[in-house]
């Protein structure tokens, strides 16, 4: 019996590799833990019909693409567009851009540079903005744009301390504000701003409230449902998405009244720090969370460092509310591309303490020079402080599974002795 | 009449071709090889000439192949498989075209071979550790979906959702993960496209490891399944060629050679 | 998480700062160069600008007055009940500093609520404020102490022939009054305008009341351009802070909550980098501070800022406060995304 079939072009392959890394994530998301959140189901719908489906979700919007965090985003929503970080975690796409790449590089540049090699979106940016970030990102901006994509670069300090790299800043966003401006033939005026402001700072209100559950003993949202969710602000439709976590806030409020843990009584709590987790790429948080523990907190520029840091204004004018954005951005950044590191520690430091955890596990891309050179300081100064602290690198790559897993768990049990032993 | 014998008797069937002096496919028969397999194969060839309507004296040169070639002494010659699947695959896809890829999955192992322009193997992998990505795979997968292993055609191209990616490399693990997925209401349908992805996606490995260049060639029992067929094809992004016995390819090869070897035999 | 719990201290700490503080700068202006007319008198000790030439309207004297009076004695008289008076007069003024500390710059005093008037209509023109680069702003805090010194040294030089040198010449009576802008501005809030004037009496008075005359000028655009620019060269600021360490009103930062956002810095009218970037002391009042504690309203961290009055933290940063105060604590539909 013959059944006809016509076979994939390689853009259906790609979107059925990546739909198919997708599910399996969602799935563990899903079935794999208990007392599921009913909330979430938007989310798990959200990343099912993106990633699975391909439905683009921004038709006639102007899109704009941003290579990191440290794009404004409050600018583009004043400009009437949409901002997308292209930042990306399917291995499909790291196998594009492995070919493109040298061998040893940071594994989700490869991904993003596999994804625009590969030209296939369903919701394409426009424009790319990339902020001179690590080597490897500032390097793929004329690689991707040798694909026929438009890229254009955003000087961004590797100093934050000084009076000229602040400056430098200031004046790199708003020269960004004039050409996405050019681009989409609107002015920032001082009403957008300010909304767009105000709705940003609105969404991470939100955030915080979320965030604020998670200190409590019963802990009533898993660390890998928070990064869908702080993933999914990468390209969902802000308004839906403040409409979905004002549920989730409401469902948790309502799941902490009654006690609700996630956990176990005995899982430690983890603050989860390094490389960006993104989907689908939630390997680790995964495997940390199966093994009985809890990740309570994290310092990670695809979830918390978008929500932490609000835009304050002195003076609700054009000239003040560009100069926040700006400093936002810049200041409080711990992305380690700075030369300095102090903030980080003490911020990995402040949210051990606050969210009473347990240790905290660092996540390194192989081939991520700077988070790799990093380890050392970040490592030295949880040891003075007595905060157990596990290192790992891992790649995108479905095979280390085993060792990552037996290295986490192993962690992972050296903390619930140390807990028994307090006791 | 002359006929010439190729007889491949694999760990899981034993299958049985014969051509003629034109080397034409006069008839096959594929049977279980059980545990007696010598004494089944006997049987069976005697069957499949008395269903022909063959005289034993007709048959003039047998040459054997496969796991159990060696002790099926009756056999004039016996052959590596793969020479015996290379010329078997050339010989069906004549009206095809030039076959320089061939990839193979059996009940227990799978192999990729790559062909010169003269046909001659210039390369071959084989995977035969492991019983995942092989026939055996999916009769455990057919077992615990509680249905036919004819089914799994069917069921993969009624699969609407995402292939739900087996992530086991072993069969052993990868049962009690299907049975996981079925336990979480997930769909047959796409459990079977899933599974097929997974096989795909490992044989599509082991063919790139050998090469791959027009024309592919896939025989095995596993090529009925033409959903197998379509996830192997879209890994590959390429068609590949299925013959109307896939099963007998090998055994259509030895056939062949048999009826080569005896007429430059006879010629010398 | 207590939701809708209502305390006082939550309601402090989410209030609405700036304008608390305008309406309280409002009060103690309207005490301080009106309280003379309802016979309110503070004495002539106090730690803020109050000016003696307003007349009957003034609600106090500033202790820049008593202190240019007091210093103008010959030493012998000096070492007698001069000093004593001085001594006194001196105790007056660190007892009421004690109470608000610098605050009595932020939310008290006549010249700085004036400027941050002109702050404010600066604001509604769209007009941008200007800023020191971290340089100059290094170069001219010493101008506040070299301004101290001649106000201390100047009536004692009146007085006293010093190392030698003739006395100066007694119309420099009261060197700081008649360069202070406040002499001319304060009066002019009760009708009288005739502090601006040029004395054309004497060369000293020539000098000084030219000197007075461009400095209001200054003091004018100045605080028009820049927030609080006349508070940089304060000789009241410098004395204040040699007493400041035992006041009970305090700015205490918790350094390991402090993110290094700058949004303090940004709020900050005497663009303090301290107050920021400062992550190990405790004590920020630094020495240009005005206590204004908009930095504390500024501050997106939990308990990083707060105001401690006697050991008893009286307004905090907070989450919560810093939401409602940027006023992103709803969803407003106003456009389309």
């Amino acid at each position: 019996m013959h059944t006809e079939h016509s076979i994939e072009t390689s853009a259906e392959r790609q979107n059925r590799h990546k739909a198919m890394e997708a599910i399996s994530v969602l799935n563990a998301l899903k079935e794999d833990f208990k007392s599921p959140i009913h909330s979430m189901g938007y989310f798990y719908d959200l990343f099912e019909k993106v990633y699975c489906r391909h439905e683009p979700l921004h038709e006639g919007k102007a899109k704009i693409g941003t290579m990191c965090i440290q794009i404004p985003s409050e600018i583009i929503y004043a400009l009437d567009a949409v901002p997308i970080r292209l930042c990306n975690g399917f291995y499909t796409d790291d196998e594009i851009g492995s070919d493109l790449l040298p061998q040893k590089s940071c594994p989700l540049v490869k991904a993003t540079v596999g994804w625009f090699a590969s030209d296939n979106f369903s919701d394409k940016p426009d424009i790319t903005f990339s902020p001179t970030t690590c080597d490897q990102k500032t390097k793929a901006g004329t690689i991707i744009e040798s694909f026929g994509h438009t890229v254009i670069d955003v000087g961004f300090p590797r100093t934050k301390e000084s009076e000229e790299s602040r400056h430098y800043w200031r004046e790199s966003v708003k020269s960004f504000a004039v050409k996405l401006s050019k681009f989409q033939g609107k002015k920032l005026t001082r009403s957008n701003l300010e909304s767009a402001i105000k709705k940003v700072g609105y969404a991470q209100s939100l955030y915080h409230k979320l965030t604020e559950f998670r200190k409590n003993k019963a802990v009533p949202i898993l660390g890998v449902d928070m990064f869908l969710v702080t993933n999914a602000f990468f390209f969902d439709k802000i308004d839906a998405w403040i409409g979905a976590v004002e549920k989730l806030v409401a469902e948790l409020e309502q799941r902490v009244s009654e006690g609700v843990n996630v956990a176990g009584k005995a899982s430690p709590r983890i603050v989860y720090t390094g490389s960006p987790p993104i989907f689908p790429n939630y390997k680790i948080p995964l495997i940390i969370e199966q093994s009985d523990a809890i990740i309570v907190a994290d310092e990670t520029c695809s979830s918390n460092r978008m929500f932490n840091d609000m835009v304050a204004v002195d003076e609700w004018n054009l000239y003040d509310m560009i100069d926040s954005v700006s400093d936002k951005y810049l200041k409080a950044c711990t992305c380690p591309i700075f030369t300095q590191n102090d903030d980080r520690i003490r911020r990995i430091i402040q949210l051990v303490r606050s969210y009473s955890a347990d240790g905290v596990i660092y996540q390194a891309f192989a081939g991520c020079q700077v988070y790799e050179m990093e380890q050392r300081s970040v490592l030295a100064a949880m040891e003075r402080e007595g905060i157990p602290t596990l290192y790992i690198e891992s790649d995108y790559s479905p095979s280390q599974h085993g060792q990552l897993t037996t290295r986490v768990e192993a962690f992972i049990e050296s903390l619930k002795n140390r807990k028994r032993m307090k006791r | 009449m002359r006929y010439f014998v190729g007889i491949d008797i694999g760990s899981t069937a034993i299958k049985i071709s014969i051509a003629d002096e034109d080397k034409n496919l006069v008839g096959h028969k594929i049977s279980a090889s059980g545990s007696m397999f010598y004494k089944y194969a006997q049987e069976a060839l005697a069957e499949l000439l008395r269903e022909l309507g063959i005289d034993e004296k007709e048959v003039v040169y047998t040459v054997a192949t496969g796991y159990g070639r060696k002790l099926f002494k009756e056999a004039d010659e016996n052959v590596s498989e793969i020479t015996a699947n290379a010329i078997g695959a050339q010989q069906a896809a004549k009206s095809y075209g030039n076959i320089k890829t061939i990839i193979n999955i059996g009940g227990q192992d799978s192999k990729a071979i790559s062909l010169d322009a003269e046909g001659n193997v210039v390369n071959f992998a084989m995977n035969d550790r492991c019983a995942a990505g092989t026939g055996k795979f999916l009769d455990v997968v057919a077992m615990n979906l509680e249905i036919g292993v004819d089914e799994l055609s069917a069921y993969h191209f009624k699969s609407v959702g995402t292939p739900l990616s087996i992530s086991s490399t072993c069969a052993v693990f990868a049962e009690s993960e299907i049975i996981g997925l079925l336990g979480n209401n997930h769909s047959v349908e796409d459990i079977v496209s899933g599974v097929h992805y997974s096989i795909a996606k490992r044989i599509v490995k082991l063919v790139k490891r050998v090469g791959v260049k027009e024309n592919v060639y896939f025989d095995g029992g596993p090529a009925l399944n033409d959903g197998l067929v379509s996830a192997i094809e879209n890994e590959l992004g390429h068609k590949i060629f299925v013959p109307e016995y896939p099963q007998i390819t090998t055994s259509y090869g030895a056939a062949v050679l048999a009826c080569d070897a005896f007429l430059s035999e006879s010629e010398s | 998480m207590t939701k809708n719990k209502f305390t006082l201290r939550r309601a402090i700490n989410n209030m609405n700062l700036v304008r608390f503080r305008f309406w309280f700068q409002i009060v103690a202006f309207v005490l301080i160069v009106y309280g003379g007319y309802v016979g309110l008198d503070l004495g002539d000790k106090l730690p803020t600008f109050a000016c003696v030439y307003n007349g009957e309207g003034t609600g106090g004297k500033c202790y820049a007055g008593m202190l240019q009076h007091d210093l103008k004695h010959p030493i012998d008289m000096f070492m007698g009940y001069a000093g004593y008076a001085f001594l006194i007069s001196l105790g007056m003024f660190m007892v009421w500093f004690w109470i608000l500390n610098k605050g009595w710059c932020g939310f008290v005093c006549p010249l700085g609520t004036m400027q941050d008037w002109l702050t404010i209509l600066r604001e509604k023109t769209k007009i941008r404020y200007s800023e020191y680069s971290w340089a100059n702003r290094g170069k001219i805090k010493s101008i506040k102490y070299i301004l101290l010194i001649l106000l201390l040294l100047l009536p004692v030089m009146i007085a006293n022939s010093v190392f030698g040198l003739p006395k100066l010449p007694n119309g420099l009576s009261m060197p700081f009054c008649d360069i202070c802008p406040g002499r001319m501005m304060i009066p002019a809030f009760t009708g009288h305008f005739n502090q601006f004037y040029i004395d054309f009496s004497s060369k000293t008075d020539l000098v000084m009341t030219t000197l007075g005359m461009i400095i209001v000028g200054l003091f004018l655009v100045g605080s028009f351009v820049k927030k609080r620019f006349f508070c940089y060269f304060c000789p009241m600021a410098a004395l204040q802070h040699i007493f400041s360490k035992p006041a009970l009103l305090k700015l205490y930062k918790d350094g390991a909550k402090c993110t290094k956002c700058g949004d303090c810095y940004r709020a900050c009218d005497m663009d303090i980098l301290e107050i920021a970037d400062d992550v190990t002391s405790k004590n920020l009042v630094t020495e240009d501070c005005t206590l204004c504690l908009k930095c504390v309203a500024a501050c997106p961290e939990e308990g990083c800022l707060e105001a401690n009055f006697a050991g008893l933290s009286i307004f905090e940063s907070t989450k919560e406060g810093f939401i409602l105060r940027m006023a992103m604590d709803q969803h407003k539909e106003n456009h389309a995304h």
